[in-house]
């Protein structure tokens, strides 16, 4: 499956552009990282990186939680963000954010 | 005959009776209507009117039997030592046959008049009975009493001299010179010792035991002890083991031939106590040698001759425990070369095979030699080489995975390589510290993954499974998601290039280029890339593929962000300005260096530098690849500096006309070793906390050194953490409100939902 993708290029058709450029770009394999777009990459609430599942799910180590990432990011209008199983519980005590006390509203949740 | 009772004249019946006893009781021929006639007069007389004549009868019976037994007595006495047993044992082969004959004669007599007066169990056992009469005799039957007259009558004033000569003939035996003939006489003679407690509810081997085979254990005990020391004195202990080995043997079937079943054991517990146990150190000393030079046929003599005693193997536990140590440490301790890895791993199966092959074929198979396998084996796999220094072997036996794995010109078939990585969860299964394994297997495979360097995907996956069945899901968590990102990644590319195209015909401008990306998922992939110093200018080149799929990816996903791993790039350039074109593979720092000649034909580093946005001292590590690999040149020559100027190397030419540029810091330094044992740490405190939040979560109460038994209990399949780190993860779980102390106790905590 790891050949697939570098086989499944877009080809370049440089050859057929007639140059005096001493190079041509042929392919570029480029490797990427993703990570959610947040301000703080460790979730305020149970200090597990946001790219970690929340301690609670990593506790219950959930069989069908690779492939899927069950344990997303919720940003609130206040811009901040925590894991969404976190915040769910912790806006049944007290709906503000934990960081800065503003009313917690959901802004965008991750996917 | 009539059942009728009536007068019976006891004289004249018993005068008549008598005479058939006799018969009867020297196995004389009875003929069957005679037999049947006294049979009938037994009867009578026990039925007898007015009176029944039964007591009379059992009294004369017993009158009669014990003259008939005194007599015997005095016949086999006469015989003389030489003659004795034989005698004996003709004259109980027919006494006690015929008492047999007797007691059917005396069937009614048996039943009806003796069983009912006999005494109940309940009785006995309440001492109720015959509290009034203590020196009342109560009756037996008559089989029973002729045995029991036989017992005081014959046994009693012959038991010495049966039994000292009982004793001598067995020590014949021993030597090997007993006659045939006394066999029998010998066993029978025994036999007649339990013959006649027989009957009896309990103690039935009293008399037995007594007699004969007290002092009998004592003769061999002597016998074994003395024949234990003329060993020693003329054999060294190969010989030594295998005489006692053999004289086991012998007397376990001289127990078959002559004793009581239950003598057996003892008999046996009797030779061990008198050649092993009187040994056991000298035996324990010599094991020690035995072990030390791999003496196996001698050690199979002495493994059986020690088993059975309670503390008989222990020490020869320990001293393979030390030796299989010490071979193992001696095999991986001169380790050199290229290969340090395959030596290492290939020597540890060497030895776990060679000692697991000893202990099957010298001990059996015994368990707690395997343990002593497993214990020896996990020292040396753990070994530290020096204080404060982490054993390598997590590294190792990731490396020699990864040797296994990764596409090879050698002409390794795939079995070959199947088996091999089988063979190697052995070793795993002895690392301690399997999470720090786990981390330098995930960054070798991600390597393996991104560089496109697997022999298979079959093959890696079928090690991730074994990795997951010796330590769970848990383990091999973060593994198969690297393998998701591969396979998400394909789908992403075949997504990106139709809507490339689609974009195409709506008259966009394509990329120019052929453009491939793997998309990782942080956290997921151990890549430790050391932080940029400040943003890396992309070739303009490729600015155009970097938008054009971000664009595309953050359509597809929300709330993410892309970083680009240059260092992981890969670039294929086509050179046009040499005699001949060439094709070559280089990393993405290489070709934006490389592109800058586009535009100038000299450049100083500085510049270079400048305007690839990064330091002097990562320029000068990718400037020094292309310089080794002579598509560059410098000026002036010597130490590279910010002055520097570099050129193309316009005569360069290769018999290759497509080849790769090893891009600088490719290998593995020491220095990756380091972070990987630091982030092993961090992942440590998380697994901790995890533990502690699923036990509390299912037992919402527990007592401190509970909890910390039970996530001693579920860390220890991939490491041993120490008591202070679980400590300071509680500490950290009340601190974030996970759990709390109660209020009742100190020392206990309660889940917080
Ligand atoms: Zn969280
Ligand atoms: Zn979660
Ligand atoms: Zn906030």
């Amino acid at each position: 499956m790891a050949e697939s993708v570098q086989d499944n290029v877009e080809r370049g058709d440089g050859d057929n552009v007639k140059t005096e450029n001493f190079f041509t770009l042929k392919k570029w394999n480029a490797v990427a990282m993703w990570s959610w777009d947040v301000e703080c990459d460790t979730c305020a609430i149970c200090r597990v990186q946001v790219m970690d599942a929340c301690l609670r799910c990593q506790a219950e180590s959930k069989k069908d939680f690779y492939g899927k990432q069950d344990c997303v990011v919720v940003w609130g209008e206040c811009n901040h963000s925590f894991h969404y199983c976190c915040m769910s519980l912790w806006v049944k005590q007290n709906n503000r954010c934990p960081l800065c006390q503003q009313e917690w509203s959901i802004q965008r949740m991750g996917k | 005959m009539s059942l009728k009772p009536k007068r019976v004249d006891f004289s004249q019946t018993w005068d008549i009776l008598q005479q058939t006893v006799k018969g009867v009781i020297t196995l004389a021929d009875v003929p069957r209507s005679t037999w049947n006639d006294r049979f009938t007069d037994v009867y009578s007389l026990c039925v007898a009117y007015p009176e029944p004549l039964a007591d009379r009868l059992y009294d004369e019976t017993k009158h009669f039997l014990d003259d008939h037994v005194s007599e015997l007595l005095l016949g086999v006495s006469k015989q003389g030592d030489a003659s004795l047993l034989q005698a004996y044992h003709s004259a109980w082969t027919e006494y006690s046959q015929g008492i047999d004959y007797l007691h059917q004669l005396y069937l009614y007599l048996n039943q009806q008049h003796i069983k009912k007066q006999k005494t109940t169990e309940a009785e006995i056992i309440y001492g109720a009975s015959c509290a009034a009469a203590a020196d009342y005799q109560e009756q037996m039957e008559i089989g029973e009493l002729g045995l029991d007259i036989w017992k005081r009558k014959m046994i009693t004033p012959l038991k010495e001299s049966l039994v000292s000569l009982l004793l001598a003939g067995i020590h014949g035996d021993r030597l090997g010179k007993a006659r045939h003939a006394t066999t029998d006489v010998i066993c029978g003679v025994i036999q007649s010792f339990v013959r006649v407690e027989e009957y009896k509810k309990k103690g039935q081997l009293d008399l037995y035991q007594q007699i004969f085979e007290e002092p009998f254990l004592e003769d061999s005990g002597n016998f074994y002890a003395r024949e234990a020391s003329e060993l020693l004195q003329k054999s060294d202990v190969s010989y030594y083991m295998e005489q006692v080995s053999w004289r086991f043997s012998q007397e376990e079937l001289r127990c078959q031939k002559f004793l009581h079943s239950s003598s057996a054991p003892k008999v046996r517990q009797c030779c061990q106590e008198k050649m092993v146990a009187a040994h056991l150190s000298w035996l324990h000393t010599e094991a020690d040698v035995m072990i030390e030079n791999e003496r196996r046929r001698d050690l199979s003599f002495l493994y059986p001759l020690l088993r059975p005693l309670p503390s008989g193997l222990a020490p020869l536990i320990r001293k393979l425990t030390a030796h299989i140590t010490q071979q193992g440490l001696r095999a991986i301790g001169t380790l050199q070369g290229d290969n340090v890895h395959t030596q290492f791993v290939e020597s540890m199966l060497d030895v776990h095979t060679k000692y697991y092959e000893l202990i099957k074929a010298v001990f059996k198979g015994d368990q707690a030699f395997i343990s002593a396998l497993d214990k020896a084996c996990s020292a040396v796999v753990n070994h530290q080489p020096a204080s404060r220094q982490p054993a390598r072997a997590a590294e190792l036996l990731a490396k020699y995975c990864d040797s296994l794995l990764k596409k090879s010109s050698r002409g390794t078939t795939e079995g070959d390589v199947e088996e091999k990585l089988a063979r190697s969860i052995t070793v795993f299964k002895y690392v301690d510290d399997k999470d720090v394994f786990q981390k330098f297997y995930a960054r070798m495979l991600a390597k393996r993954l991104i560089h496109q360097q697997s022999q298979s995907m079959d093959a890696e996956e079928a090690m991730i499974d074994r990795l997951k069945q010796a330590c769970g899901y848990e383990f091999t968590n973060k593994l198969h998601r690297m393998f998701t990102d591969m396979s998400v990644s394909a789908d992403l590319n075949t997504k990106f290039s139709s809507n490339l195209r689609e974009r195409e015909g709506q008259g966009q401008k394509q990329l120019g280029i052929g453009f491939g990306v793997y998309v990782l998922q942080a956290g997921a992939w151990p890549l430790g890339l050391p932080p940029a110093p400040g943003p890396f200018h992309v070739p303009q080149q490729l600015e155009q593929s970097i938008q054009a799929f971000e664009t595309f990816y953050h359509a597809q996903f929300s709330g993410r962000k892309l970083t680009w791993l240059h260092p992981l790039c890969q670039g294929e350039l086509k050179l046009n300005y040499l005699k001949r074109p060439y094709l070559v593979t280089v990393q993405t720092y290489q070709m934006a260096l490389l592109l800058l000649f586009e535009q100038c034909d000299t450049l100083p580093c500085k510049e270079a530098a400048m305007s690839l946005g990064v330091s002097q001292e990562q320029l000068e590590k990718h400037v020094v690849s292309l310089i080794d690999c002579k598509l560059l040149k410098k000026s002036p020559d010597g130490e590279l500096g910010e002055e520097t100027t570099l050129m193309l190397n316009l005569d360069y030419s290769n018999k290759r006309t497509k080849f790769r540029v090893t891009a600088a810091l490719q290998r593995e330094g020491p220095q990756d070793a380091e972070t990987t044992h630091r982030s092993v740490d961090h992942d440590r405190k998380l697994y901790l906390q995890a533990a502690i939040v699923r036990i509390m979560k299912s037992r919402k109460l527990l007592r401190h050194n509970q909890l910390v038994q039970e996530v001693l209990g579920q860390s220890k399949i991939t490491f041993a953490p120490s008591i202070g780190m679980i400590k300071k993860c509680i500490e950290a779980l009340i601190d974030k409100q996970y759990i709390e102390r109660t209020a009742n106790s100190s020392d206990e905590y309660s889940y917080v939902a």
